[in-house]
């Protein structure tokens, strides 16, 4: 620790902190416009110019110097504010002052430190510069005359975002920020630099004179798309979500945010939005009042007590922990109906069978924050990056400020290939079991893990024994990649001090279920990595609540009928009553035929929605639901951090929030009120379900809190066959789509204006061999039937394995898919 | 305040060009271990191409694993790097105090005639580039003028029509 006197003021901070950073411990504000506390010391705009008396008075800036032992710093003598008035001069001899019709006037670090420091007069005088501005995409204008050259788009999308869009280009008094050849902007719009701009250089275009900063009602919030659990801050005016609002102080990510939670909140406000009750008469929907269409619901459930088998219920895990708890006091403890389940039956299974077998409770062992904290990241599949953004950019701050050693068992190359030393093994389509089982016994076999500890856990000679077959160089051999790289693999990760395993899920994802899971829990615990920090697994759930779905047993329990069983039961008549909550099963789960089948032949579907889905539009009854930020509630993100949302607005039309439709089911049917609010609902919640004890939603303020995890950790065995192969054909396999989360995100503007449509991605030696050129047409053909998709040729997947994002409602991939981890397809023309 | 804003237009289409990226291959090859080896490899594609073609930025990206925006970065910050291609013979004609008193003016213009193209300009054969520059350092010989790598001093007219010609004959190919 270092001791130094800022302004008179005392203040010990550890011996790497800069001046700026003691002056924050101080409270002593010092300005800044190109620092940023995410980002590495620029020091470039020197605003933050401060005296050190041990240096003669000599101005130095603070945020790059470094605190010595009795260092005596004064932030604001005359000469300071002389010399910061002359940089805000410089800064405005270029600028354009256009503040009247610039989107960032009253969120402007330049406007208030111009005004703060009262720059009314400039003893210069130059001409301004006259950039064309980039409108040539849909979502970042980029206005190069207004900038102030902080550099900090550029560092923000170098050092966090890892894609590197911007640069400064040419010399002198003609360098600017640019892209690659001083091109249109052609990146992943995830926005950071937009967020981080401190004048309006880089705006936001879909909120573009749509409101002023300050005319927002600003309301704190979390993300509804991906399980990350990013917070954000909502800008509303007149009952309207207008922006999302950057706050660097918000969640552990600092405020960051992707294409989707940045851009694509427009579904909240969308003209699409059910804005009534629709009940079918004579094949049709028509408008219903609450009453009707509640009672006719509740009359039927009602009606379905007795038998209890004729009823099931689909549940999206984006619903809220309140949601989901009445949902399942409703069904399972009123109805007393198990066949319940949600995310397609399959995409949970990591955590609600895997995990909960081999540790005990339906979650991760680890948290957001072990990602920084180790020093080996093996991640199952590159696609954490696109299924859970937020997170991938911790993954590269972990890899590139942390020096994290990050391997990728991946079947193609990815973003994460990318960052520095990162390690790709490339393997087979579906071999990532049969490898990471591998990489068990290669440590088993050489010893390289605690024996004692290890054998102290259940299951272990079992499991020990389950592995006794498989033989390294035939795993090399079926995987394609190669024995001593699979034990140089796994003696870097039992050797590494701390290791953390990455394993993203979804319903892009049916390979990463039950079995993945354990096999990585079971590596985990072989090399005694369960319940420290910095170690373990984390396991991504997909949506903005899986992992609260898990948590809350929101599948069946006692012998109920699974997704895909509830699905065939109602295609074979057993099933006369299905309830979908905002699940669109039609577009996301796997076969499309047999899915429209089935809500053909179910006698009374009942579907609560934001939208006419694919879904709800085949619905006898159809209840307009509330987005999240028209209710309130908590959401359990990845990790099992919960976290609570405010409503920002009021509902929409009639629509009612899913609490209140099942709480006023629940009051139809029993006669009496399930809770008095959500705030009640979490209470009973919390005493009941397991880790919760002890919150309360008041108690969560805007932090959130980890919900804990017990239990008793055993080795599971494994069983991984080879990858099929079949001559011919390619490998397609599933995944998301970088701007895209479910199918929620069709209704968001930016992921739609960014990524509109499906496509299937093939290597260029495939695309030549099949005759296909890039956006190209190609006709995929499955055993189940046959899509037709825009080729995307790269070179980011290997011969013989096509990629194909699962989103989108037109062509959508289910229409050829089954539900295997890789579904063989022809390619056409 | 400025004026109103203009709106960008398209990126120039430029069509894509085929080279031969094997020599691209070559340079990078040579310095791929070692640190800091972007500016090696851009001189040396700059040398070997007499400009850096776009198809070798991508290729350098990928290989080195360096950002396309970094690399243009860099090669829009030196003078010496040159995006477009340049003219077999650069022809550069000294316009520094000493040789503007002895009639560099003059030298340049006849340049201009006799070549058809502009400072920092291309002829579309290819042949010739020409420059002005501030001084070449050799003042004693003013006025001055250097083609590639040969200088010739106390430049006149005359002698402009001489080195046209004699470049006119040469082949286009040096390597």
């Amino acid at each position: 620790m270092v001791t130094l006197t800022i302004d008179d003021k005392q203040v010990t901070v550890s011996k790497d902190a800069t001046i700026y950073d003691a002056a924050k411990a101080a409270g002593i504000r010092i300005p800044i416009i190109c620092h940023d506390k995410k980002l590495q010391p620029f020091g470039g705009c020197r605003m933050c110019l401060v005296e050190i008396e041990q240096m003669k008075g000599r101005q130095i800036p603070a945020c790059t110097t470094p605190v010595t032992e009795g260092m005596i710093v004064r932030t604001s003598t005359d000469e300071i504010i002389k010399a910061r008035k002359m940089v805000l001069e410089l800064l405005l001899l270029k600028h354009p002052i256009d503040c009247p019709v610039c989107d960032a006037a009253g969120d402007c670090d330049l406007q208030n430190l111009t005004y703060e420091y009262q720059v009314n007069t400039n003893r210069f005088q130059d001409e301004k510069f006259n950039w064309k501005i980039d409108y040539e995409n849909p979502l970042i204008e980029r206005d190069m005359n207004r900038c102030v050259h902080c550099g900090k788009c550029a560092r923000i999308c170098d050092e966090i975002v890892s894609f590197g869009a911007y640069s400064f280009i040419n010399r002198g008094i003609q360098a600017r920020i640019g892209t690659e050849f001083d091109g249109p902007l052609n990146c992943e719009f995830c926005g950071s630099c937009v967020s981080v701009c401190p004048v309006g250089a880089l705006i936001s275009r879909p909120f573009k004179f749509k409101a002023r900063w300050w005319s927002l009602n600003k309301v704190k919030s979390v993300c509804s798309y991906c399980g990350t659990g990013c917070q954000l801050t909502l800008g509303v005016k007149n009952n309207e979500v207008m922006t999302t609002i950057y706050d660097e102080n918000q969640g552990f990510h600092n405020g960051q945010l992707c294409t989707r939670g940045r851009w694509g909140y427009q579904f909240v406000n969308s003209e699409k939005r059910l804005t009534t009750p629709m009940i079918r008469k004579n094949g049709k929907l028509e408008p219903a009042s609450w009453d009707e269409a509640l009672g006719l619901v509740a009359k039927r459930l009602g009606d379905a007590k007795g038998s209890p088998d004729s009823l099931a219920a689909l549940v999206s895990p984006r619903l809220t922990n309140e949601e989901l708890f009445v949902m399942k006091k409703l069904f399972k403890e009123t109805l007393g109906c198990d066949n319940i389940d949600h995310a397609g039956g399959y995409s949970h299974k990591a955590l609600t069978a895997g995990a909960i077998e081999s540790l005990g409770y339906a979650g991760s062992p680890s948290v957001i924050a072990d990602i920084k904290k180790t020093n080996l990241l093996l991640v199952i599949k590159t696609d954490a990056y696109e299924t859970h953004p937020v997170l991938g950019f911790e993954i590269n701050l972990a890899v590139k400020q942390h020096g994290v050693d990050i391997r990728l068992l991946s079947d193609k190359k990815g973003k994460l290939s990318k960052l520095p030393n990162a390690q790709t093994y490339v393997h087979k389509a579906g071999a990532d079991l049969l490898l990471v089982n591998a990489i068990a016994k290669v440590i088993l076999d050489e010893n390289l893990h605690d024996a004692a500890a290890a054998q102290a856990i259940g299951g272990f000679s079992a499991w020990q024994q389950s592995l006794a077959n498989c033989a390294i160089d035939q795993v090399a051999a079926q995987c394609g990649v190669d024995a001593d790289t699979i034990k140089g693999l796994a003696r870097d990760y039992a050797a590494a001090e701390k290791a953390l395993i990455i394993l993203p899920t979804g319903m892009g994802y049916p390979g990463h279920g039950k079995e993945m899971a354990q096999a990585v829990i079971n590596l985990a615990l072989l090399t005694g990595r369960v319940g420290k920090e910095g170690c373990g697994v984390l396991i991504l759930g997909e949506k903005n609540n899986s992992q609260g779905a898990a948590d809350l047993a929101i599948y069946p329990t006692s012998g109920g009928k699974e997704a895909q069983a509830i699905l065939s039961g109602c295609a074979a008549g057993s099933i006369k009553t299905l309830f979908i909550a905002g699940e669109n099963p039609v577009v996301s789960y796997p076969n499309r035929s047999q899915v429209e089948k089935a809500l053909a032949a179910v006698e009374f579907l009942v579907v609560s929605e934001l939208f006419l889905t694919e879904t709800s539009a085949k619905a006898h009854v159809v209840l307009p639901a509330c987005s999240f930020a028209e209710k309130e509630g908590t959401f359990t993100s990845v990790g099992g951090a919960v976290q609570r949302i405010n409503p920002a607005i009021k509902a929409i039309g009639q629509s009612r929030s899913d609490f209140d439709i099942l709480s006023g089911l629940f009051q139809v049917i029993t006669g009496q009120p399930a809770y008095a609010n959500s705030a009640a609902a979490f209470l009973d919640l919390a005493a009941t379900v397991p880790g919760y004890a002890g919150l309360t939603q008041a108690g969560l303020g805007d932090n959130g809190a980890i919900r804990t995890v017990s239990g008793t950790a055993t080795f599971v065995p494994v069983s991984a066959a080879a990858p099929s192969t079949e001559a011919g054909k390619f490998a397609l396999v599933t995944g998301s789509a970088l701007n895209h989360c479910g199918t929620l995100s069709l209704y968001g503007e930016g992921p739609m204006l960014v990524c509109p449509a499906g496509y299937i991605e093939l290597s260029r030696e495939d695309a030549k061999a099949v005759g296909v050129k890039d956006g190209e047409t190609v006709k995929v053909t499955s055993a189940t039937g046959e899509v037709k998709l825009a080729a995307k040729v790269g070179s980011r997947v290997p011969k013989g394995l096509v990629f194909a994002p699962y989103h989108f409602a037109d062509s959508s991939i289910n229409t050829i898919t089954s539900g295997n981890a890789i579904t063989w397809v022809s390619l056409a023309k | 305040m400025s004026n109103a804003p203009a709106e960008a237009t398209k990126a120039e289409e430029t069509p894509a060009e085929e080279i031969d990226l094997e020599p691209a291959n070559h340079i990078i090859d040579k310095y791929l271990t070692l640190p800091g080896n972007l500016m090696p490899v851009l001189q040396g594609i700059q040398d070997e191409y007499g400009y850096v073609p776009r198809p070798t930025i991508d290729l350098v990206a990928e290989r080195l694993n360096v950002y396309p925006s970094q690399i243009f970065g860099v090669l829009t910050f030196y003078a010496q790097f040159h995006l477009k291609p340049r003219g077999r013979f650069i022809i550069r004609v000294c316009v520094g105090t000493a040789c503007h008193v002895q009639g560099a003016p003059r030298i340049v213009e006849t340049f201009f005639d006799k070549l058809g193209i502009g400072h920092a300009e291309t002829s579309p054969d290819l042949r010739y580039t020409f420059e002005k520059v501030a001084c070449l350092g050799a003042c004693g010989m003013a006025p001055l003028a250097m083609v590639n790598d040969s200088t010739y001093g106390s430049m006149t007219v005359q002698k402009v029509d001489q080195i046209i010609a004699d470049y006119n004959q040469r082949p286009m190919k040096s390597k």
